[in-house]
Order: structure tokens, then C-alpha cells, then sequence
């Protein structure tokens, strides 16, 4: 087998022979989230070693870096308690199909992403409860994504690129295909929600990529529309929201809009892409995990209202969470900042209401993250409440999350292979149609 | 002169060494932290002269043919007015960070704040510092953030919504800047200040946002700035975050009256040449600063509240900073920020002092005042009355008729002489408090006010603007931009005159114990107007209306998906 076979197989390999070997530590969990963390740093080393010999993907390598990243701070950021266990496991199975999917040329990536699809099907389905009937929507969501993953594989190509559109439409989530994005982010157990907030969309901008220049012409306008209504819907949804993962799946959703918005008008896929997803989706897993520290220490459904003035009480988790929510309001010098404006200076503007459109739901996103960090952080201290500040593994969680963000901002070009490109100059000298 | 960067820098340092270390050496390192920022100040002195001397510094980090280096282009760039704004917030910066290190000696969120101070002058001096456009807007949204967390107090939980108010409503501002920053790089592919206005002068681009109406490219551009600029300077209808904003110690606000503020009136300035290029956006721009003027002004004189009284006082006085810039009188726009920055500045720390007195000495404020004594004095009048509207009808006519300068085709003067005539009328108004005492002294007094007020700004004001706008080319072009039609600019200037000669008649026939006649619906009208304007136009519960009826409209159409958050 050549190197560009055998590589994607083993930046595979590293995170699913991991998983396998976890189940040696299984009864000691302690040994056990040690051990996934190490996997994740062990296939972060492999893929930094083995990235000269890598197809560079559409958007560079820069997602391909975050994947062990993010599986990385998912696994710190977790209490030990042997109900985790399934979900770290799971986290490194992710991470080595999410890799596949993302390194293979061929017909191993696309079985990859159907064994992917399966298992957040069944992870669902296990974790369905009878009391909440909307769980039905998530498993029929990715069952029917699993079913267009195999179809995308086998069927002939017009069918085959319905299918891949459809299931990018699941992955990168578009309105009306984003109840299964939604469920996932809420329901899965443990670590998965703060991994698979990355993974999924990143997997989903990969599909689009190589799909969107065949894309025709005709679908253009309805996927505009789609996305359009996406982002105001989400950001409207979010305002709505009192639950902070149902807040945070929307705001994502919102955001992610915006991202396929762009990459249909402009019908490609640029580095500035990547950074905007890569930011966007490591900050909501931040603040997937600060809340995880909230629930760890203040019960599983507990009311943010309830919990007020922890800026006095948990300085640390306070300074970091005030990090997180600035850059998920998209302000500099976080990566979510940097996406959206390198994304909006290289767009081919045309419609100033597609422009307002976006503008309000980046400015909705400041309504609702600076609400859920007031409630949390700010307000009359609770005395009654016994409070502790970040342990060691939250905190460096927490802090690698804010690091990276801010190194998405600010980081050299030559990071993310963002090339010189000459500004799209108007010369017209008569009247410029922008409506 | 790359060392120039230390300016800026130096206040960061301060915010590091407060916010660095154990609880038991705070006040040390708190006194240590005020020599970095003193040190900016000198710096910025030094560094005023040089570029007074030797022209404007560059310095940039990023290449700015790079689009990629765009989203984080560091970079400085000092001119005259970048320099003048660096020596006011440095300088401001030091008096009021010497000043809290004392005041809040006792305060359990001394370190917080005192780092929070030096961290927002570091901003501002980035911000007026910046070599393009998005560094500028890198800045001015961090300042967002700044505002929202330096000027309340967030361990009172019934102020957090003014915090949200004013975050939310700062954010606005923001995202009209950022649509401005797009349109301006997709329609002249940089955000190099220089490269920029001349591009927008080259291109005669017109752009069509809705059917039927024609917008230029250097407007469209210049009125989403300006919403940017009315949110930071709080200007109508964007002003409600300011009162509402009280509640943070004291220096701090020493800081926001004083420097942050001035934030709009900057960036107008920065972009003068772009706005030149506009003569719609500067009517906009004077036509809100005139509205944030008469109703910052009316709302101010109607509260009871010392705190609010003087918020709508800044209000009124950045309105009148941008009405300025809407006359194309930029560098009286800087003048008079500098003039209120330092003025607002000593009244708010001149608060902690009264705050203490009152503390230390129970009957302070003394209770039991002296009647004022009534009495009227025909020399005090004939003296005001002589100086406010005969000697300004002399100067008139000698400049017009004598020394030739043509005031009917020149409203830039009109303007200048203008504002000398308002700001003397109103120092001599208050002097005619002194009725009572009728001396050669006071009318003394009355003549060498008008003498000082008029040379202030014929002489400092002129100066200056020679010193910001060295080309005399270059005024003119910005006054013959912002003319106003001339039917338009005459009404204006008869309704000011009408309107200071009725002041005077009223004040007049108070002083002599005579009352006016006023008809029964004027009377009515006028106490409508007070409560009107005692309750803030009521723009904050219209505010709070409008957000609680969007959150349930967002809901009711919502609702059907209300099973997801089960």
C-alpha cells in the first residue's frame, strides 16, 4: 500500500486501537480517562508527524489538529464516574473514524462515516427516554443520514450527490435537517457532546467541499434561503432558550448557518472557513464543558438563575467562562471574530439583506451568551450554596478551549495555509447594484 | 521612533502589576502601577512633539496587501490628532488612576478595577493609535466590553440590566461599524486610512439598497460609522446606557466622562476626509447631534438626581461635539472634548471629596441656607445685556463690513462666531445670579468673561485647528462639505438669536419682579414637557417594552418547537 493509503489507516488505528485497549482498564475509571487523554495527545503527535504525507483537504490541515484537541479537552473537562466510561470510550472511536473520514480518498472514508452515523444512531436510541418524545427525532435524523451515507456509497451519481448534500445538511446542520444536530448536542452522555460539536460539522464541511463546485445552479437560491432562515432561527431560538445546551445548540446552529451561507454564494471552501468552524465549534464545546462544571457541582437540570453571583465565589471558572462568551459573540481577538471577518471580506456581497440577515444574528449571539454568562457569573452571591472553583483538569481544559480560540485570531497565516489573496476590488465606475 | 509603542503599552504593564500578587502587598503594587501610566503621559507629551515636528510615525506589523493579515492587522499610526488624543487619555488616565489608588483604598474591588482602568487606557491609546481601520474596530469593540464591565457594579443585582442595556446597545453600534468595514473593503479593498479616502475620492461608486434609491459608496460607508460613533458617545436615540450606567465607583466615571466617550467624536475626526466626501452623512450627523443637545440638555436640567444630571450632561455635550463634526468644524469637535473631558473629569472626582466632607461632618450640605437676597441692578444687566448682544452685533458688523470677511458666504465662520456668542451668553447668564450686588466688580467680571471666552476660542481655537488641520484648504473643504442650504442655515441662525434675546427678556423681567402672561395651554404644555423630560422620554421603559415584546413574539412563534426543550 502506497503512504497516501496507509496514513489515514493509521491516524485511524491510533485512536480505535486506544479505545479497544481502554476496555483493559475498564473497572478503574481514573486509569481509564488517563489513558483517553493520552490517546488524544498520541494521535495529536501522529497527526502532527504524519501531515506531510496527507492529501491537505480542502481548508487545510487546520481541522485535522483540532479533532485530538477538542477529543482532548472533552476528556479532561469530565468528572471520574463510571457512567462516563462508554461515553471516553466512544470519544476515541469517534476520533479515529472522524479521522478517516477526514484523511481517506476513498471508499474507507465513506464506510467510516456510515459506522459513525450507526453508532450516534444507537448511542440515541440508548439514551432514548419515554418521557421525551422528541429523542425519536434524533435517531430517525441520523438513521436517515446513515441511510443517505450509504446511498452517497453505492447509488448512481445524481442520487449519490442528493444523498452527500443530504447528509452534509445533517452534519454541518441546516434548517429543516437540524433536529438531529440539536438532540445529539443535548441527549448524548458524558464527553460526546463537547467532541461531536466539532466533529460532525467539520465532516460535514469536508463533504461540502468536495460537493459544492457540482453542486447546480438551481439548488443555489433554495440552500441561500435554507441557510438564511437557519441563522435567524437559531439565533431567535436560542433568545427563547432558558437551558444552556439547548442555548448552545442553537447559537451553534445560528452560527453554522452563516458558515453554509458562505459556502454556497461563494460555492467553495476557504481556509477562512475552517478557522470560523474550527471556532465556533471549540468555543460551544468550552461552553459545553463550563456548563458541565456547573452540572457537576449544582445538579443536572439546575436553573442558571438559581445559581447567580459565581464571579465572587469561583473567580477562576468566572474568568474563563467570560473568555469563552466573548469569543462565542464573535469578539476579537478570538478565532469566531476572525472566521466570520475573513469570510466576510473575501464573500461576493451582492444582497444587503442577506448582509443584514447575518449582522442580526451575530449580534442576537451577544443577547443571548451575554444573558446566560450574567445569570451565571454576576447578581447576589449565594451563601447557601457550597461553591468550588475549577480542579486541575477542569481548568486546564477550560484554559486550553480559550488558548486556542484566541491562537485562531491571531496566529500566523502560514498556520492555517491561508494564502495572499488580492482583495475583491469594485471598479465599476457607474452604479453598483447591492440590493 | 518604533519606541513610541511603549506609550500604550506602559498602562498594560500598570494593569499587570495590580492585578499580579498577593492581597497583603495590593497598595503597594497599586502606587507602583501609577508610574507606567505617568510614564505613558510623558511619553505621549514627547511624542505630540515630534510628530508636531517631524511629521506622522508609522509603524505596522502585518502587510497590508495581505487579506489574510487583515483580521489582526497590528499597527500605529500617530499623526497630530492621534498624538492630542493620546496626551488627553494618558493624561486623564494618570489623574484619575492617582486619584483612585487613594480613593479606593478601603474597596474590596480596588484591584479589579484599578486593572480594569489601566487595561481600558491601554485600549483607548490602541484605539486613537490604530493604523487602519479594523485595528481601530479591534479596539473599539474591546472598549464595548470594557464600558459593560467597568462602569457597573455587578455584585448589585438590580443594576445588571443597565449592564446588559448597555452591552446590548454598545453591540449595536458595533455591528453597524462592521457592516461599514466590510462595504468599505469590498468596495476599495483596504482599510488603510490614506489608501482608503483616496480610493473613495477616485471612485465615484453608487450603490442601490432598495429599489429606486441611489446611495454613494463614501455614505453608505460613513452613516454605518456613524451609528457606531452615536452608540459609544451616546447619542439620541442610542444614549440610554449612559445614565443607567452610574453605579461603578466614582473615578471610574471620572474616566468615562473624561475619555471614553470621546470615542465618537474620534473616529469622526480619524475618517474626516471620508465624511468630507459626504455631505449627506455630516447633515446626519448634525441634525442628531443638535437633537441629542436640546433634549440631553432639557432632560438634564428636569432630574433630581446628581448622578443622572450629570450623565444627561455629558449626553448633551457629546451632542454637541458631533453637531460640530456635522458643521465640518472637526478640530472645534476635539477642542471641545478636551475642554469637557477635563472639566467633567475634576466634577466627578470633586464627588468623592463632597461624598467624604459629608460623611466626615453630619450637617453637611448645610440645611439651613440664607435667603437669597432679591434685588435687581440696573449695571449688572446693562452690563450683560451690552456684552451678550450689543459688542457681538459690533464684532459683527466691524468683521463684515470692515475687515471684509464674508459672513454671508462663509458658514464656517458663522459657526465659530457662534459658538463664542452661546458659550459667552451662557457664562454671562450665569452671572446675572449676582443681581443682587450691583458693582463695578461684577460687571468687570461680566466684560472680562466675554474678553476670556472670546479670545479662547478665536485664539485657542483657531490655533488649534491650525495645529490638527495644517492645510487651510482642507478646513474649508470640510465647512463647504457640511454647508448646510442656506435657507436652512439662516432659520437656524435667527431661531439661536431669537432664542438667547427671549432668554434675556424673561431672565430680565424675572429679575424686575414682573411675570410674563402665558396662556393656559402653554402653561399646560410646559409642565407636560417637564414630566416628559423628567422621565427620560420615557425611552427606557420603550426600551424595555420593545425587548419583552420581541422575547414574547420570539416565543409564541416558537412555541410549536417547545417540545426540543423538555
Amino acid at each position: 500500500m502506497t503512504g497516501v493509503m496507509t496514513t489515514p489507516l493509521l491516524l485511524a488505528a491510533v485512536p480505535i486501537m486506544g479505545a479497544v485497549l481502554g476496555f483493559v482498564v475498564w473497572s478503574q475509571p481514573d486509569k481509564l480517562k488517563i489513558w483517553s487523554v493520552f490517546v488524544t495527545v498520541l494521535s495529536l503527535l501522529a497527526v502532527i508527524g504524519t501531515s506531510e504525507q496527507l492529501t491537505v483537504p480542502t481548508g487545510g490541515l487546520l481541522l485535522l489538529y483540532l479533532f485530538p484537541l477538542a477529543a482532548c479537552v472533552s476528556l479532561l473537562g469530565q468528572p471520574v464516574h463510571q457512567e462516563h466510561r462508554l461515553a471516553w470510550v466512544m470519544t476515541l472511536l469517534f476520533l479515529g473514524l472522524g479521522l478517516g473520514v477526514l484523511t481517506s480518498q476513498n471508499v474507507v472514508g465513506q464506510i467510516a462515516l456510515v459506522v459513525l452515523l450507526g453508532l450516534i444512531t444507537f448511542i440515541l436510541y440508548r439514551h432514548r427516554n419515554s418521557l421525551w418524545s422528541a429523542s425519536w427525532w434524533g435517531i430517525g435524523t441520523y438513521g436517515f443520514g446513515t441511510l443517505c451515507a450509504v446511498l452517497a456509497t453505492i447509488a448512481d451519481p445524481f442520487v449519490s450527490s442528493v444523498a452527500s448534500l443530504l447528509v452534509c445538511a445533517i452534519l454541518l446542520p441546516l434548517v429543516p435537517f437540524h433536529g438531529g444536530y440539536v438532540i445529539a448536542l443535548t441527549r448524548l452522555p458524558g464527553s460526546l457532546p463537547s467532541f461531536i460539536v466539532l466533529l460532525l460539522p467539520a465532516i460535514g464541511l469536508h463533504g461540502l467541499a468536495a460537493l459544492m463546485p457540482t453542486v447546480p445552479d438551481v439548488m443555489i437560491l433554495p440552500l441561500t434561503i435554507l441557510a438564511l432562515v437557519g441563522a435567524l432561527y437559531g439565533a431567535a431560538k436560542a433568545l427563547a432558550q432558558s437551558r444552556v445546551p439547548l442555548l448552545l445548540a442553537y447559537s451553534s446552529l445560528s452560527f453554522f448557518s452563516i458558515l453554509w451561507w458562505f459556502v454556497v454564494i461563494s460555492q467553495t471552501v476557504i481556509p477562512q472557513t475552517a478557522v470560523f468552524l474550527g471556532a465556533v465549534a471549540l468555543v460551544t464545546s468550552g461552553l459545553l464543558l463550563a456548563w458541565q462544571v456547573v452540572r457537576t457541582r449544582y445538579g443536572d437540570d439546575v436553573d442558571p438563575r438559581t445559581i447567580s453571583g459565581l464571579a465572587g465565589t469561583m473567580p477562576q471558572f468566572a474568568v474563563l467562562l467570560t473568555l469563552l462568551a466573548l469569543a462565542a459573540m464573535g469578539m476579537p481577538p478570538f478565532g469566531v471574530f476572525a472566521g466570520f471577518m475573513g469570510m466576510l471580506f473575501t464573500s461576493p456581497l451582492t444582497s444587503s439583506a442577506a448582509l443584514l440577515i447575518i449582522v442580526i444574528a451575530w449580534l442576537a449571539a451577544s443577547w443571548y451568551i451575554l444573558d446566560m454568562a450574567q445569570r451565571l457569573l454576576f447578581g447576589q452571591q449565594r451563601s447557601d450554596l457550597r461553591h468550588e472553583d475549577l480542579r486541575r483538569s477542569e481548568f486546564a481544559s477550560l484554559l486550553m478551549v480559550v488558548l486556542i480560540a484566541i491562537a485562531l485570531g491571531v496566529a500566523p497565516d502560514s498556520l492555517f495555509g491561508i494564502e495572499h489573496q488580492s482583495p475583491h476590488i469594485v471598479t465599476i465606475m457607474e452604479s453598483v447594484s447591492w440590493n | 521612533m518604533s519606541i513610541v509603542i511603549l506609550v500604550p503599552l506602559l498602562p498594560l504593564l500598570s494593569a499587570l502589576i495590580v492585578l499580579v500578587g498577593d492581597e497583603g502587598s495590593r497598595h503597594q503594587r497599586a502606587k507602583i502601577a501609577a508610574y507606567p501610566i505617568g510614564a505613558a503621559f510623558l511619553g505621549a507629551i514627547v511624542t505630540l512633539w515630534y510628530v508636531a515636528t517631524h511629521g506622522p510615525i508609522t509603524i505596522r506589523f502585518y502587510d497590508p496587501a495581505s487579506l489574510a493579515t487583515m483580521v489582526f492587522p497590528m499597527g500605529f499610526y500617530i499623526d497630530r490628532l492621534s498624538a492630542v488624543m493620546m496626551t488627553l487619555i494618558s493624561g486623564v488616565g494618570t489623574i484619575v488612576y492617582t486619584y483612585s489608588v487613594g480613593n479606593m483604598f478601603q474597596d474590596h474591588h480596588a484591584r479589579r478595577y484599578l486593572s480594569l482602568m489601566g487595561f481600558t487606557v491601554f485600549v483607548l491609546l490602541c484605539m486613537v493609535s490604530s493604523a487602519n481601520l479594523m485595528m481601530l474596530f479591534l479596539f473599539w469593540q474591546a472598549l464595548s466590553y470594557m464600558l459593560y464591565i467597568l462602569a457597573h457594579n455587578h455584585a448589585h443585582a438590580p443594576t445588571l440590566a443597565g449592564a446588559f442595556r448597555t452591552f446590548t446597545l454598545l453591540r449595536v453600534g458595533d455591528v453597524a461599524f462592521l457592516s461599514g468595514i466590510v462595504l468599505a473593503y469590498q468596495l476599495y479593498g483596504t482599510l488603510e486610512f490614506n489608501t482608503l479616502f483616496a480610493r473613495a475620492a477616485e471612485l465615484p461608486i453608487m450603490l442601490t439598497p432598495l429599489p429606486g434609491i441611489e446611495i454613494g459608496g463614501p455614505t453608505a460607508i460613513a452613516l454605518l460609522l456613524f451609528i457606531g460613533a452615536m452608540s459609544k458617545s451616546a447619542q439620541f436615540p442610542l444614549h440610554i446606557w449612559l445614565p443607567s450606567s452610574l453605579y461603578a465607583p466614582t473615578p471610574m466615571h471620572a474616566l468615562l466622562h473624561a475619555g471614553i466617550i470621546n470615542a465618537g467624536g474620534f473616529l469622526i475626526n480619524r475618517l474626516a476626509p471620508l465624511y468630507g466626501l459626504s455631505p449627506t452623512a455630516l447633515h446626519v450627523a448634525f441634525a442628531v447631534g443638535a437633537l441629542t443637545v436640546v433634549f440631553g440638555a432639557a432632560m438634564m436640567l428636569a432630574q433630581n438626581d446628581i448622578k443622572k444630571t450629570l450623565g444627561f450632561s455629558t449626553i448633551a455635550q457629546m451632542g454637541y461635539m458631533i453637531m460640530e463634526c456635522g458643521l465640518g468644524a472637526y478640530a472645534l469637535a476635539v477642542f471641545h472634548l478636551i475642554a469637557h473631558g477635563l472639566f467633567k473629569g475634576t466634577v466627578f472626582l470633586n464627588c468623592g471629596n463632597v461624598i467624604h466632607n459629608a460623611r466626615q461632618e453630619p450637617e453637611f450640605p448645610h440645611t439651613h441656607h440664607p435667603r437669597e437676597e432679591e434685588g435687581f441692578s440696573r449695571l449688572t444687566w446693562l452690563t450683560g445685556l451690552i456684552a451678550t448682544l450689543v459688542i457681538p452685533l459690533l464684532i459683527l458688523l466691524v468683521m463684515h463690513d470692515i475687515l471684509s470677511i464674508p459672513l454671508l458666504e462663509s458658514q464656517g465662520t458663522v459657526i465659530f462666531l457662534f459658538f463664542i456668542w452661546i458659550t459667552s451668553s451662557q457664562a454671562i447668564l450665569t452671572l446675572t445670579r449676582l443681581r443682587a450686588v450691583a458693582s463695578w466688580k461684577v460687571a468687570f467680571t461680566m466684560l472680562l468673561t466675554l474678553i476670556f471666552v472670546v479670545f479662547v476660542y478665536l485664539f485657542a481655537a483657531e490655533s488649534f485647528t491650525a495645529f490638527l488641520y495644517p492645510n487651510p484648504a482642507e478646513v474649508e473643504f470640510y465647512f463647504q462639505a457640511a454647508a448646510l442650504p442656506d435657507g436652512l442655515f439662516s432659520t437656524i441662525v435667527v431661531m439661536i438669536t431669537l432664542l438667547i434675546v427671549m432668554s434675556w427678556s424673561y431672565l430680565y423681567m424675572r429679575a424686575h419682579g414682573k411675570s410674563m402672561r402665558m396662556p393656559d395651554w402653554v402653561e399646560g404644555l410646559r409642565i407636560r414637557l417637564y414630566v416628559l423630560f423628567m422621565n427620560r422620554l420615557y425611552a427606557d421603559g420603550i426600551y424595555e417594552v420593545l425587548g419583552r415584546l420581541v422575547t414574547r413574539g420570539l416565543h409564541r412563534i416558537l412555541k410549536r418547537d417547545a417540545g426540543w426543550s423538555k
